[in-house]
């Protein structure tokens, strides 16, 4: 019991800090891209600080606290389930449609927190943000059908077993398709050019974060950290073979910097320019790889 | 010797239905209704350790025709949600309902969906069907005419194809029992077989709303008292999926052999499968566009129905559980979806997105019960809709049929979606002032949605309990585990280890939340809008075309519409009787006679 408290806190205090590495070196790799300096490495974790400590906190309300606690919790939940070399907790249970659900609700508690605001901006933004769902939910599908059609198997754990054993995902043609559309998804999961629709800044204000300051943003903050490395860290997994802890380490940066530098030079689509588009190539490419593999 | 059961089950409500009616004294109308739909839901409860050991049957003998009952595994299950949802439904219209004559309808429509479920044999099944049917459109004709008619018009479509599946089916087969039909189904020819196939596909596809068959749905289901309309769309809808169920048992086997497989299901199964399929993106999609909360809500019970049909469609023991799984689930959220909806139209008196918002303060409990539903509806664990979606995710991809499991991945973001939707304009926001003194949830709403609510969560989290009633009605162990594990083999889902761990997780963030300094309570105005000031003169809360874009990118798609199809066919069928009046059937006696004349003519030239 202890130490699979340990091993918990272990991993919440990892994610975290590497999340937050991550989205200090997106701005500064985007800075080095810009020809600027950029903060350095540490900034997010300086930022959230500042943020955390504010003396003035507003609320709207008790949605509007609890969302945000919902969001930071979900993520946790999120990243308990998948797995981390081999001091992961959950991973017996990892499966496949499990994480891909979990990974989306952090979302629905932003957006409830942020619509509880009343700021039409956040309303603006949690439609962009439902829309973007929507459009990158096929080609997702799609990517995670070819897997579990190709593995046999929902668990996450199998599947990295499988790619120790046979190569990673991306060496199978069927698998290669889908990790290229999981990839374009992961772009918009990230909340990257060309797909930053919904927090669009200097468009809507930041959309659904509008409204946040102070201790709630620190959370999202720490919430946006958490998130970025679960994502990576499943990609990882069931793409990239997995591996130990550095090893995975070094595949989520890999993962990270393409989706860096696609979004330092693409400018941002419109909503349904994103839409036409996912529910195009992407869809495309994954379902060839969804039906290649279930051959 | 004891009473036999199923009569009592199943006319108890009409009987009490009836009485509600004659007497119609506001209160005792009432108390009578509640208990007369009470009294099906305690027998069948009653009956439940019985049954694992034994069936009851009941036959009627009736002027040498013989009625046949039977209560089996199946149709208990069946019966019971019907039951519950019946009970919540009735329990809400005591606040709703304005008169003696929609407790009668409301409670006949019971009466018929628990005689479908128990009926077993084909002239029982029709019966109540109809008896189901005309019910509930007493019950939509008293608010919208127009609307009724068209339920009325496709629901006759149906009952027709029905009927003549039927009588096709006794012509060759010479029985009309369940147990008889079933076996010697195997004699049927191909083609009558496609045929009957193809009629019952109509008759049930009607009655669950599958596309293209589902226009009648958003009309009835909204234009009713919204807590018949949990019944309606909760236990109503679940006759149209015992009946592509009841498809597999009488005539399942030979339509297998006969037309073969598609990959790892049948070609027949993959039909229906298909259009559950359709029924879910096309559900889905008019659910998001929808400006009126009851319409959003209908086309969202036909999306979520669409699953259902996919697990049917599959076929496989394990597709069919998640289906029936699916099944219960539906009825737990979308019976307490309508009884919310129900509150806030009673309350409110409004109907449409563009008159609400920011109820969330004013109706705490209704908002509560809202946030279990739409966790449940939007599959987000540990509630009842994850357990039974996520069992329908693994069945499907598992057997290899990559296109269906895109339509439920596409399925599950649409409910997202909608949603929101909901969430956004209706409790959210800037409230408008006429909306000020609204007041939360009468007392028999209160109940009756934190029944359905209850146990959305306890069957979330302790999903064995149904697990194992499932694997009973197959008789095969399909889903291992306890009562808290979904065990696949190829799949596992904890659902009390997940719930412990968002636990752990909420606490967590909570802990850092109140490290945080104090909050201060700000009101709705106070937000940033570039420098403007806000005030409640003008509403900014985006009620109205919430999903523009989604509009505008499928405005190519929204162009077709099955309704308007419909609607144009009955057009042109009325003009071209207006023209056969006016040309032919003028009534001018001259031209009748001769039209007498030619015909005799003809007749004549025929060499008669």
């Amino acid at each position: 019991m202890l130490e699979i408290a340990l091993r918990a806190f272990l991993i919440l205090i990892y994610a975290t800090f590497v999340g937050f590495m991550f989205m200090g070196i997106i701005r500064i790799v985007t800075a080095r891209i810009h020809r600027r300096v950029g903060p350095p490495i540490y900034q997010p974790i300086l930022d959230t600080i500042k943020l955390l400590s504010k003396k003035s906190n507003i609320t709207h309300g008790l949605i509007y606290d609890f969302g945000i606690i919902y969001a930071l919790g979900a993520t946790i939940l999120a990243l308990m389930f998948i797995p981390l070399g081999n001091i992961s907790i959950l991973r017996a249970y990892g499966d496949l449609i499990l994480i891909t659900f979990l990974l989306e609700i952090p979302m629905l508690g932003i957006m409830f927190a942020a619509m509880s605001s009343g700021n039409p901006w956040a309303g603006l933004g949690a439609q962009r943000a439902l829309l973007t769902l929507l459009a990158i939910q096929v080609p997702l599908g799609f990517a995670i059908i070819a897997l579990a059609q190709f593995y046999g198997t929902f668990s996450t754990y199998e599947i990295v077993m499988a790619q120790q054993a046979g190569g990673w995902s991306i060496f199978h043609l069927p698998l290669f398709l889908a990790a290229i559309a999981y990839d374009i998804v992961l772009q918009a999961m990230f909340g990257k050019e060309p797909f930053d629709i919904m927090i669009a800044p200097g468009e809507i204000s930041l959309g659904p974060m509008v409204e946040f300051g102070g201790k709630h943003m620190g959370m999202l903050q720490i919430q946006h950290a958490i998130a970025l490395f679960a994502e990576t860290l499943f990609f990882a997994n069931i793409f990239l073979g997995g591996g130990s802890i550095l090893v995975l380490l070094i595949k989520q940066v890999a993962v990270l910097m393409i989706a860096i530098f696609i979004g330092a030079i693409f400018p941002r689509f419109t909503i349904d320019q994103a839409a036409k588009f996912y529910w195009k190539w992407p869809t495309i490419i994954a379902a060839l790889g969804a039906i290649l593999a279930s051959l | 010797m004891s009473i036999n059961p199923i009569p009592i089950i199943i006319l108890a409500p009409l009987i009490g239905g009836f009485l509600a009616w004659l007497i119609n004294i506001k209160g005792i109308r009432e108390i009578i209704g509640v208990i007369s739909a009470a009294i099906p839901l305690g027998y069948l409860a009653y009956l439940y350790q019985q049954l694992s050991k034994e069936t009851i049957n009941f036959t009627l003998s009736l002027s040498g025709f013989e009625f046949n009952f039977l209560l089996y595994k199946l149709g208990w299950f069946f019966a019971t949600i019907a039951a519950l949802v019946g009970f919540a439904a009735i329990l809400g219209m005591t606040s709703t309902s304005k008169d003696g004559y929609e407790w009668l309808f409301a409670l006949m429509s019971l009466t018929g969906v628990l005689g479908v479920f128990l009926a077993f044999d084909m002239v029982s099944f029709f019966i109540f069907w109809e008896i189901m049917t005309f019910g509930s459109f007493m019950m939509v004709l008293k608010y919208n005419k127009k609307a009724s008619l068209k339920y009325f018009l496709l629901s006759l479509f149906g009952a027709y194809s029905m009927l003549i599946a039927i009588g096709i089916l006794y012509a060759s087969v010479g029985d009309l029992s369940f147990a008889g039909m079933s076996v010697a189904s195997m004699m049927l020819t191909k083609w009558k077989l496609a045929l009957i196939y193809l009629l019952f596909l109509i008759a049930f596809g009607v009655k669950a709303g599958a596309f293209p068959l589902h226009v009648w749905a958003p009309d009835a289901y909204s234009e009713t008292n919204q807590s018949y309309t949990a019944m309606f769309s909760g236990a109503l809808s679940k006759a149209g999926v015992y009946g592509f169920i009841l498809i597999y048992i009488l005539i399942g086997s030979k339509l297998a052999y006969d037309f073969g497989a598609f990959r790892s299901t049948t070609k027949f199964g993959y039909i229906i499968a298909f259009i559950g399929g359709l029924t879910i993106v096309v559900g889905g999609l008019l659910a998001a566009l929808q400006e009126d909360i009851r319409k959003l809500f209908a086309y969202s019970s036909i999306s979520q129905l669409g699953y259902v049909l996919i697990g049917i469609g599959v076929g496989t023991a394990l597709s069919i559980q998640a289906a029936l799984f699916h099944t219960l689930s539906h009825a737990l959220f979308k019976g307490l979806f309508f009884l919310i909806v129900a509150t806030i139209v009673y309350r409110t008196g409004k109907t449409e997105f563009k008159d609400m918002g920011g109820l969330a303060e004013k109706m705490p409990i209704t908002f509560a019960m809202a946030f279990v539903a739409i966790l449940s509806l939007a599959g987000i664990p540990p509630l009842v809709g994850f357990a039974s979606k996520w069992l329908l995710f693994e069945a499907v991809i598992s057997q290899n049929l990559p296109i269906l499991g895109g339509f439920i991945f596409f399925g599950s973001a649409i409910g997202f979606v909608y949603l929101i939707r909901f969430t956004y304009a209706v409790w959210f926001g800037q409230r408008p002032t006429d909306l000020d003194d609204t007041k939360d949830a009468p007392l028999p709403l209160a109940i009756a949605m934190g029944i359905l609510a209850l146990l959305n969560v306890v069957f979330g989290i302790a999903p064995g309990l149904v697990a194992k009633e499932l694997n009973s009605i197959l008789g095969k162990e399909v889903i291992k585990g306890d009562l808290f594990i979904l065990d696949l083999g190829f799949g596992k889902y904890n659902a009390l280890l997940l719930t412990i761990w968002l636990v752990i997780g909420i606490v967590i963030a909570g802990i850092v939340y109140f490290m945080g300094a104090k909050v201060r309570r700000v009101p709705v105005t106070d937000t940033y809008q570039s420098g403007n000031p806000v005030t409640m003169e003008y509403n900014l809360t985006i009620r109205r075309n919430f999903f523009l874009p989604l509009k505008e990118t499928l405005a190519f798609w929204l162009r077709m519409s099955f309704d308007r199809l419909y609607q144009d066919v009955g057009k042109s069928v009325e003009d071209l009787a207006e023209t056969l009046r006016y040309y032919v059937y003028n009534g001018n006696v001259q031209s009748y006679a001769w039209y007498l004349a030619i015909v005799l003519v003809v007749l004549a030239l025929w060499g008669w």
